[in-house]
């Protein structure tokens, strides 16, 4: 793999994480940390769900149900042996992927709409497992006490801040890698047109397969770490729908045929929406997904990344 | 599909980010307003599935606010209140509180409704050592064990378990007394909890467990679980439910003719005004928890001029009219700390906790002495009975006599309608 820009940048984007959440170089407030947590927390939920919804044209309506599941693993190992972060993020990527692979099994006969409604069903499926699971707190919620710091960082919302920072360069290099290579190209002929990719010899069942997979795991490590950033969890937050709107509306906002959509669309409508909580702070807020929306499908149904690109004059 | 060029999209790549560092910034550079002034902050649900309760409960704040402030404040100082909706979603609470605390540098954190708006601010008030009153929330400390949490809500010491207890000792006063129960609820926080606590104590008192079933919270139909409750025949039915489910049980338990000697227990909304106006008549032998009811023996001092102000208040804003649930709890949370902060002389948190710890406040919801885990020292879930509705009028929910206390035993006001079937 030939290193470029993206590398230097992503590079120097990890360092600068650590320079602010390690050394404290910069005077930055406690609550930056706390909004940029969940901001890059969409990043890579958005980014996992694109490469299912962007790169291949298969809508997930289920990205909380594979949220909740990556957050409800980090409960069952906290429980199990009081497991620490290092641990639980690979476990809830693992099972999420594994997840991810049985829906691609289950689903992917589905196409259109009816995927679609198969995705939002899987949600509330496991949903309901979980309710009626006591061990995980069921309907009552569980409860994981986060230490108040950890080495070398200080505060713990500030390693929590980071590690998420390393999930979100990480999924978004994933994504472009994907994006790039010949699976990509293979997702972008399922996405224009599955019967003539079939006929060409796409191996369309195992790309979907590949593609549930990865956006599983994803959505899996964007989950682990929430319990710890809330300290309780309980079914009705975890799987709350608000993950599933979000992680569609920002890749159609920011562009969803291409990596850098979700990463714009992430950090775009996740500030937006973490400032407006404690500015506007009333129902307005939810008009802010659903104005964006209909604005970006309306006027540049490519999004963001189409409008520079038009600006620009049709790019390459 | 077209490529995006490295340069190009480096570019706008870093515009992008450079506008959301902008929004960011301006959130951080708000200015933080300087002045003698003691501010409280807190999320609350304005928005969300607890947006109604929580409406109701920022009005009555808002009263207390006007009400220290036109009285020359605390210490000298008037109170200002900053808040901000928490959507009804964990997930903003724990920005909104460091928000409160480093950006707007407020004096004192409040917690917002429900247990599950309360948890996730518990780590931040915690490693900052600050005193947090609690609104209504259910067992939050038995994790956490902290010692500066004081929650207002009356269940007592033990929530689990208090919250039933005046419905089963109210069952075994009965001659004969009740040997079968039906136990359902809700699959949801509250309920599970409630259900829970209903399970232990009837296990203790030797009441056979004839149906112990839970219903998915978005339920739409509650015969054929009124039904199956009815081919087993139990002496008595505790039911845990939210506010849709109990309009649904109720009016189940009507339509089918539930033959049950005492029904209730646990269902949430029967206390809201728009809730027993849709019910009227076929709310009344229903026996069911409240917090506060207009019966004589609950006057406290006070508690009638803050009601009256919220209902002037609440015209026309969408809330409960009435007020009765949360709302006076709202008001005396903050009475609370008020009274804390006066009797300590100053602002520091651990003298403030220690003397919340010890002392016992007067408030308009009654004496509030808190226990070493922060709950009421002493259970005052009140059972009430639904006695003589005729009509559904609001005016009729106002009057003494329409929600009978017939437990705890010190505040008794009226005697039990016998079974609840005739």
């Amino acid at each position: 793999m030939r290193l470029d820009a993206f590398h230097v940048v992503a590079a120097a984007v990890a360092l600068l994480g650590a320079a602010v959440t390690i050394f404290d170089l910069l005077p930055i407030n406690k609550f930056a940390f706390f909004a940029g947590y969940v901001v890059l927390q969409y990043v890579v939920l958005a980014t996992a769900w694109n490469i299912m919804g962007g790169y291949m044209g298969y809508v997930n309506f289920g990205t909380a149900g594979f949220f909740a599941v990556g957050a409800y693993t980090s409960v069952v190992l906290y429980n199990l042996m009081q497991a620490p972060l290092i641990v639980m993020i690979p476990v809830a990527g693992a099972v999420c992927a594994l997840l991810g692979l049985g829906m691609g099994y289950l689903t992917l006969r589905l196409r259109g709409v009816f995927f679609a409604i198969a995705t939002l069903a899987l949600a509330i499926v496991l949903e309901t497992l979980v309710v009626n699971w006591d061990y995980v707190g069921g309907a009552t919620g569980a409860y994981i006490l986060r230490a108040r710091e950890i080495a070398p960082f200080g505060d713990y919302v500030e390693f929590l801040f980071f590690v998420m920072l390393l999930l979100a360069i990480f999924a978004v290099s994933a994504a472009r890698w994907i994006e790039r290579s010949k699976i990509g190209r293979g997702f972008a002929a399922i996405r224009d047109d599955e019967v003539a990719a079939e006929c060409a010899g796409v191996p369309t069942l195992r790309l979907k397969l590949i593609a549930t997979t990865v956006s599983g795991f994803l959505m899996g490590v964007a989950g682990a770490p929430f319990v710890l950033y809330v300290g309780f969890v309980e079914p009705s937050s975890a799987f709350n729908l608000v993950y599933a709107v979000n992680s569609i509306a920002m890749p159609m906002i920011g562009g969803a045929t291409t990596w850098a959509g979700p990463l714009i669309g992430a950090l775009l409508l996740g500030s937006v929406q973490q400032v407006a909580t404690v500015t506007i702070s009333s129902e307005l807020n939810l008009l802010i997904v659903g104005v964006l929306l209909v604005f970006f499908v309306i006027a540049a149904p490519e999004g963001i990344v189409g409008l520079v690109r038009k600006w620009r004059g049709g790019g390459r | 599909m077209k490529s995006f060029g490295k340069k190009r999209l480096f570019g706008s790549l870093k515009k992008s980010l450079g506008a959301a560092a902008a929004v960011v910034g301006v959130a951080l550079a708000s200015p933080v307003q300087a002045g003698d002034t003691i501010k409280i902050g807190f999320g609350m649900a304005l928005t969300g599935g607890l947006a109604g309760a929580g409406k109701g409960a920022l009005i009555a704040m808002q009263v207390w606010a006007e009400d220290v402030n036109a009285r020359g404040g605390i210490l000298g100082k008037p109170v200002e209140l900053v808040y901000y909706d928490d959507q009804t979603n964990p997930a903003t609470v724990p920005g909104i509180y460091t928000k409160l605390l480093d950006v707007d540098e407020v004096d004192f954190v409040v917690s917002g409704y429900g247990t599950n708006l309360i948890a996730p601010a518990m780590p931040i008030v915690m490693q900052r050592g600050l005193v947090f009153p609690a609104l209504f929330g259910l067992a939050v400390n038995e994790k956490f064990k902290y010692d500066n949490y004081f929650q207002i809500m009356p269940a007592g010491p033990e929530p689990m378990t208090d919250w039933s207890r005046g419905f089963f000792s109210i069952a075994m006063a009965q001659d004969p007394p009740p040997k079968t129960i039906a136990l359902v609820g809700a699959d949801a926080e509250f309920a599970r909890n409630a259900v829970k606590g209903a399970r232990e104590t009837a296990e203790k008192l030797g009441l056979e467990i004839v149906y112990d079933e839970s219903y998915h919270p978005r339920t739409a139909d509650f015969s054929p679980i009124v039904n199956a409750i009815q081919a087993r025949n139990p002496d008595i039915v505790f039911v845990g439910s939210y506010p849709p489910d109990s309009v649904g049980m109720v009016k189940a338990a009507t339509e089918v003719g539930l033959k049950a000697k005492l029904f209730g227990g646990g269902m949430v909304g029967l206390q809201f005004a728009s809730i027993m106006t849709a019910l009227g008549p076929k709310l009344n032998g229903i026996v069911n928890y409240d917090f506060w009811v207009p019966e004589p023996t609950l006057r406290f001092e006070g508690v009638e001029e803050f009601l009256a102000k919220y209902q002037t208040a609440a015209e026309g804003k969408g809330v409960d009219p009435l007020g009765y649930y949360l709302q006076p709890y709202a008001y005396a949370y903050l009475q609370v700390l008020d009274q804390a902060i006066t009797a300590a002389g100053s602002m520091d948190h651990a003298e403030i906790g220690k003397h919340m710890r010890d002392a016992e406040f007067d408030t308009v919801v009654g004496k509030v002495k808190f226990a070493p885990n922060g709950e009421w020292a002493k259970t005052r879930v009140l059972m009430v009975q639904y006695q003589g509705i005729e009509d559904s009028e609001l005016a009729t929910f106002t009057k003494q006599g329409t929600r009978v206390v017939l437990y705890p035993n010190e505040w008794v006001s009226g005697t039990i309608n016998y079974p609840y079937a005739e």
